[in-house]
């Protein structure tokens, strides 16, 4: 599975315009901090903009993807399966302030997904409170078996 | 302006937070959510990013000069799902933010929509910037 570990993000990177706002000096510094002992604890700085958490499960038929996309509209959510990618992409809109007019932030992350052991026809996947759940079923040909050998 | 200072959350957390202060929850790991606060003329309008949190499971509560937001994640994983990898957690989102009593509290409005809570933190009268006709 090639994957990056996420970081959750700072501040900085929520918003394009976010570096424009007026906050206080030592507002962002705590995140910084939070960060900055995390990529060194976890021996890896991951960049984090634009991308989103995921997490990945499995029980005997399906496999899932579940990823954090807060505050995304169901249209602007994209999931495409290409030679064995998951490719998750959304569009964050921000909506327009009386000063700011309206942004969009994009969003991606892929999951490598191995081709032949999916049903790539019967793929689903449902938005809700801002997780996306996407459902990949397995073949029969890839599904655990249990074959019971008669001893003589 | 020192009365946005005060609502931004306060820089000192967990262990290291003033004992006057806001308790944490009961010794229990929390996250601390994205947040954005914008200021307009009469009210701060506040956007928390809470996935996985549902209606029922936000719990926005006013004491004294604090303002908590709780978020606990509804999903539970199914017994019969193996976890592979993870990279969000389970423990619940936390945003404490202090604030110096200029917030019309009984005015407060929230919409939670998509794992996104918007908050609307209206100021008192005495607060707002007034302009004096001169006689």
């Amino acid at each position: 599975m090639k994957l990056v570990r996420y970081a959750y993000p700072t501040p900085r990177n929520f918003s394009p315009v976010y570096g424009a706002l007026p906050r206080g000096p030592w507002s962002g510094l705590e995140n910084e901090l939070d960060r900055l002992f995390d990529s060194a604890l976890s021996g890896s700085a991951a960049p984090t903009a634009g991308r989103f958490p995921v997490d990945l499960y499995e029980d005997k038929d399906n496999t899932y993807v579940r990823a954090e996309l807060p505050g995304v509209n169901r249209e602007d959510i994209g999931v495409e399966l290409v030679d064995g990618q998951l490719n998750l992409t959304a569009r964050r809109k921000t909506p327009a302030a009386d000063d700011q007019p309206a942004q969009i932030y994009p969003l991606n992350r892929s999951v490598t997904v191995p081709d032949a052991a999916v049903q790539v026809d019967k793929i689903t996947a449902a938005y809700e409170n801002g997780i996306l759940t996407v459902t990949l079923p397995k073949r029969e040909e890839s599904k655990p078996r249990k074959v019971t050998v008669a001893v003589k | 302006m020192s009365l946005f200072q005060s609502l931004v959350s306060p820089f000192a957390r967990g262990s290291s937070a003033p004992t006057a202060g806001p308790a944490k929850l009961e010794s229990v790991p929390s996250l601390h959510p994205l947040d954005e606060i914008k200021e307009a003329a009469d009210a701060f309008g506040l956007v928390v990013h809470l996935p996985g949190v549902a209606k029922e499971d936000l719990e926005i509560t006013a004491e004294d000069d604090v303002l908590r937001i709780v978020g606990r994640r509804g999903w539970k994983c199914p017994e019969s799902w193996i976890p592979l990898y993870r990279e969000s957690t389970d423990v619940p989102y936390e945003l404490v933010l202090r604030h110096d009593h200029a917030l019309a509290l009984e005015r407060v409005r929230a919409e939670l929509k998509d794992g996104v809570l918007r908050v609307s933190l209206p100021k008192t009268e005495a607060v707002k910037r007034r302009k004096i006709a001169v006689a």
